[in-house]
């Protein structure tokens, strides 16, 4: 079906709520159709905010993350750790001002960031209010539960200490 | 994301995913107006779904341009039964418009960029109805256009 055809059936209205219909370019409109866009772009970067460039920053680093935990592979690299230093690197903050601002000590943020301890409620909670509610507490504490549960599954050692303490296990398993 | 029920105004969750191999059997001329297959290798297609459920309501062909930080739309139709007066769902192509927003901020951050080249009759409609900029031969959402339109489809 051709664009000429949906056209005769729906009116502009109708068409721009339900389709985008693009058009070819001869050679020569695209070479000036490439030239437009790329002025119209600097005039558009140009009109741009250090706020709105921090949203889109911010908005990246969310997107990054939401996709993250909806894929159910795990990560080694993309830990609460690893999505804290790149809050703080985003923010162009030293780790030292950052840590103030949360009222934490400049040792805790790094031993957060160098995976030496999990972050409590409260600091993802003040995560969240720093972040003026762009990155929700419950995605910081996704990201540490995902980390937990694949350390979890994967702990043959513990299973192996635990052992001796269970008795009359099930004789059916239907894993 | 969520689209509206036409009539009601109830609000039902959906969600977007690349099209796969098996979709191309129900992605036909008469029900979604054109022919997708020509666009498979040759561009990212994106299907609009509700949640658990498998029924396309929309389909979406998307070009990285990545040397121009920018994604360009080349054809967007919802299913024929969402399109005109009798449309049961509204804003399925909005909420695939701020996908395509929201790949190029995850790809490009603040320089990301999304345009298309608009049948010249559609331009100022597609600009009053999504506040796209006008390049000429081109539209474009890039800074807070783009981002307005991401927090209006998806919040």
């Amino acid at each position: 079906m051709s664009n000429k055809v949906i056209s005769g059936n729906y009116n502009p209205e109708e068409i721009t709520a339900s389709f985008i219909l693009t058009k070819r370019l001869t050679p020569k409109q695209k070479e000036e159709a490439g030239r437009q866009l790329k002025e119209a772009r600097a005039r558009a970067q140009s009109a741009m905010t250090d706020n709105d460039r921090l949203a889109l920053k911010l908005m990246q680093f969310r997107i990054r993350i939401e996709d993250y935990l909806g894929n159910e592979n795990f990560n080694p690299k993309l830990t609460f750790s690893h999505f804290l230093k790149e809050y703080v690197n985003l923010l162009e903050k030293k780790r030292k001002h950052f840590a103030e601002e949360i009222d934490i000590d400049e040792t805790e943020l790094s031993q957060l960031i160098n995976r030496h301890r999990f972050p409590s409620e409260n600091i993802i909670v003040r995560l969240e209010i720093h972040s003026n509610n762009s990155i929700p507490a419950v995605t910081w504490f996704k990201l540490v539960e995902k980390e937990r549960e694949h350390a979890l599954q994967n702990n043959k050692a513990l299973r192996q200490q635990q052992r001796k303490y269970v008795t009359n296990k099930l004789p059916v398993h239907i894993g | 994301m969520k689209i509206t029920v036409a009539g009601t105004g109830e609000r039902k969750s959906a969600s977007i995913r690349p099209v796969e191999n098996e979709d191309f059997k129900v992605l036909t001329i008469k029900r979604y107006f054109f022919s997708w297959k020509h666009w498979k290798g040759k561009a990212e297609l994106y299907k609009l779904c509700l949640d658990d459920e498998d029924d396309i309501l929309g389909i979406m062909a998307l070009t990285n341009i990545p040397g121009d930080k920018r994604i360009e739309i080349k054809l967007l139709a919802s299913s024929k039964e969402n399109v005109g007066s009798k449309k049961i769902y509204d804003g399925i192509a909005g909420c695939l418009i701020a996908y395509a927003c929201r790949e190029s901020v995850k790809r490009y951050a603040g320089e990301g960029c999304v345009s298309l080249i608009p049948k010249t009759e559609l331009k100022p409609k597609y600009m009053a109805k999504y506040g796209m900029l006008d390049a000429g031969w081109q539209l474009f959402l890039e800074g807070k256009p783009l981002i307005q339109l991401i927090l209006n489809y998806l919040p």
